[in-house]
């Protein structure tokens, strides 16, 4: 039952009302206590010292000076004097402020009960036998009992509020809370139901709730994003493939009718449909992937070296020029593999799509917090309505339309720097074109 | 040879059956793991192909039984998911290469050969390779044909390394890609073709015979005659 409690907010805050108010509750028995004993040690404190007052004045001048003594008190009193009793051997009263409702006896008495006028009262005495009677002086309770009552109404009120504040906060934190929670709860229903735009409102106030609000729909823009990816892949690949797969077709049809060209050609097709498939498994593999890959240390100076090296016979062949700029020691975690076929795309980009002659430049920049990696070339480029969507799949510029290729290659490229925490973006000069890829240090 | 082939699909397994067989190996065909493993247990194949996904007993689950009892045939792991890590866990797991569907016929009878007769792990004191009339030292990074001294850029050396360690058998484009390049992707430009013919004329300048062997619609081979 308490385990429970304490996994409702009300439930929480009204345990911590009941622990307030046991402790409110114990620290007021302890003070009643401690005020309550102080007083009545003052009380017996004063007639003590009174006692030894008249004591004294009995020693000197016997009976009728304590009972002298005691009238001059009483013509002199005010609301703390203290009230006496002087008899003698017999009981008989020799001098009284106050009728005792019981014979004294020696000692302290804590509820000495006398009579004062026409009220009764009740006193702290101390009765001290005499050479010939029996001196008792007292001291009033009443102003002690008051004390005691104002004390303990005190703190019962105290308590009183101490319950009433805890269960009232507990009600009112509980019903904000739920009513907080009600928001989330009625977004999440309105997405269950199929709504994917609706979002958790917020408030602004950056408190947990906020946050809360805040990140839940930082992940559902994620999830919308991801959907809307997937929904788009599976457009384009059924739009991209029936193309290829048409051709196919009508290539086997031929070869039917005895064309023996178009057993070759068919062959050459479904390649090429191969390739395609394999491209978009490995976009989504990296996608799916990549983050969660353990990622080591690569020297990409010497990545970006061989490249390089390995292109560059193709470069030279097909009249292209290929320059480096590549400073020494720059290292990034990542996968090599990866980066490989990133930059080995870019290099046939360059290779497929510019006219011999093209110069392009590799080149590595250090920044503060990323490395980043340019190809870029001199050739025509891209216009700028085809270069906004040139990493999406399948996108290619129309140019390009007739020239080798699927429009994957920068999907992939942009796919594997994501997946290294980074981003890949057309980079823009006067006089050249090219890509660059982002990688955080 | 004689090859076990586990394999699922009725038409690969035919095809492959059917291909290695003509090559002049013994071949043993299993539909299913279960049966694939106890076949393969059973011992006397030099070398095993098997699909990942298998009905019954699943590629990987068979390799590693198959270890597991002490078993070292060399296997070639089929598969239609070519993805990184599957590639990695299928080797983790004690295959020994590992084989994209689809692959081209030569491809798999390269790797057959390749695996069948791995060679014996060299001791680090063998920096000479020597095949023919070329000797390459990979401490000194150096070639010499004939004691002709042949210079070659780096890629160009690792090539010719990674064919001389493997003397009269077939490298496949893959297989050079992945053990040269260290590339797991198929690059549409030619840079083995592209390379090897620049290694080739760097080897045979000035002498007739050809130092490295194009075997058609296969990979490349140097034979050191």
């Amino acid at each position: 039952m308490l385990a429970r409690l304490w996994r409702s907010t009300f439930g929480i805050v009204v345990l911590v009302a009941l622990a307030f108010s046991a402790a409110t509750l114990a620290i007021g028995t302890i003070a009643y206590e401690v005020t309550h004993e102080a007083l009545e040690e003052q009380l017996d404190h004063r007639v003590a010292v009174e006692t030894r007052a008249l004591v004294a004045e009995a020693r000197e001048g016997g009976l009728a000076a304590v009972s002298e003594a005691i009238r001059l008190r009483e013509n002199a009193r005010n609301e703390a004097s203290l009230d006496y009793l002087l008899i003698d051997r017999a009981g008989r009263t020799i001098a009284a402020t106050i009728i005792p409702l019981a014979a004294p006896t020696p000692g302290y008495q804590e509820h000495f009960g006398f009579r004062r006028g026409d009220a009764t009262g009740v006193g702290q005495a101390l009765v001290t036998p005499l050479r010939g009677g029996m001196l008792v002086v007292v001291a009033d309770r009443r102003d002690l009992a008051a004390i005691d009552r104002t004390l303990a109404s005190l703190f019962a009120t105290a308590l009183a509020a101490m319950l009433a504040l805890g269960i009232g906060a507990a009600v009112l934190v509980g019903w904000l809370t739920r009513r907080r929670l009600s928001r989330i709860d009625a977004t999440a229903q309105a997405i269950i139901a199929g709504d994917l735009t609706q979002r958790v409102p917020r408030d602004g106030s950056d408190s947990e709730f906020d946050r809360l609000a805040a990140t839940l729909n930082r992940m559902l823009d994620r999830i919308a994003a991801l959907m809307d990816n997937l929904r788009q892949v599976s457009t384009d690949v059924a739009h991209d493939l029936r193309t290829p797969l048409t051709r196919l077709c009508n290539q086997l049809d031929r070869a039917a009718d005895g064309d023996p060209g178009a057993i070759e050609a068919a062959r050459r097709q479904a390649d090429d449909l191969l390739e395609i498939f394999a491209a978009l498994l490995r976009i989504a593999e990296v996608e799916g992937l990549a983050e969660r890959r353990a990622l080591g240390s690569i020297d990409l100076s010497a990545l970006l070296e061989d490249m390089a090296e390995t292109y560059r016979p193709d470069f030279e062949a097909s009249g292209h020029l290929l320059s480096t700029d590549i400073p020494a020691n720059l290292h990034v975690e990542g996968d090599r593999r990866l980066l490989a076929q990133a930059l080995s795309n870019l290099l046939e980009n360059v290779l497929r799509h510019t006219p011999p002659g093209t110069t392009a430049t590799l080149a590595a920049t250090a920044t503060q917090d990323a490395i980043e990696m340019t190809l870029e070339d001199n050739g025509p480029g891209v216009p700028p309505a085809d270069a906004r969507r040139l990493f999406q799949r399948f996108a290619r510029a129309e140019a390009s339309r007739t020239t080798n290729g699927h429009g994957l290659g920068l999907a992939l490229v942009r796919a594997i720097s994501f997946g290294h925490g980074g981003d890949a973006h057309l980079s823009r000069s006067e006089r050249a074109f090219g890509v660059t890829i982002r990688l955080p240090k | 040879m004689r090859i076990l082939i586990v394999e699922d699909d009725a038409d690969t397994r035919a095809f492959v059956a059917q291909g290695l067989g003509q090559a002049g190996h013994q071949v043993a065909v299993s539909e299913d793991g279960r049966d694939g493993l106890f076949q393969a247990t059973g011992g006397g194949f030099d070398a095993i192909v098997v699909d990942r996904m298998l009905p019954g007993l699943d590629g990987l689950a068979l390799v590693k039984a198959l270890r597991a009892a002490g078993n070292v045939t060399p296997v070639l792991m089929l598969t239609a998911v070519g993805g990184i890590a599957d590639r990695v866990e299928g080797l983790e797991g004690g295959a020994d290469d590992y084989l994209v569907k689809p692959f081209a016929f030569s491809e798999l009878v390269a790797r057959l050969n390749a695996l069948s007769r791995r060679p014996a792990p060299r001791g680090d004191d063998t920096h000479l390779l020597r095949v023919g009339d070329i000797i390459l030292d990979l401490h000194r990074r150096t070639v010499e044909r004939d004691s002709r001294r042949v210079t070659l850029q780096p890629r160009e050396f690792a090539l010719l390394a990674e064919l001389m360690r493997n003397p009269r058998r077939v490298m496949t484009r893959t297989m050079l890609l992945e053990r040269v390049w260290d590339f797991d992707f198929d690059p549409k430009t030619n840079i083995v073709e592209t390379h090897l013919s620049r290694l080739r004329s760097k080897l045979n300048a000035g002498f007739d015979a050809d130092a490295i062997e194009t075997v058609r619609g296969a990979g490349y081979m140097i034979r050191g005659e």
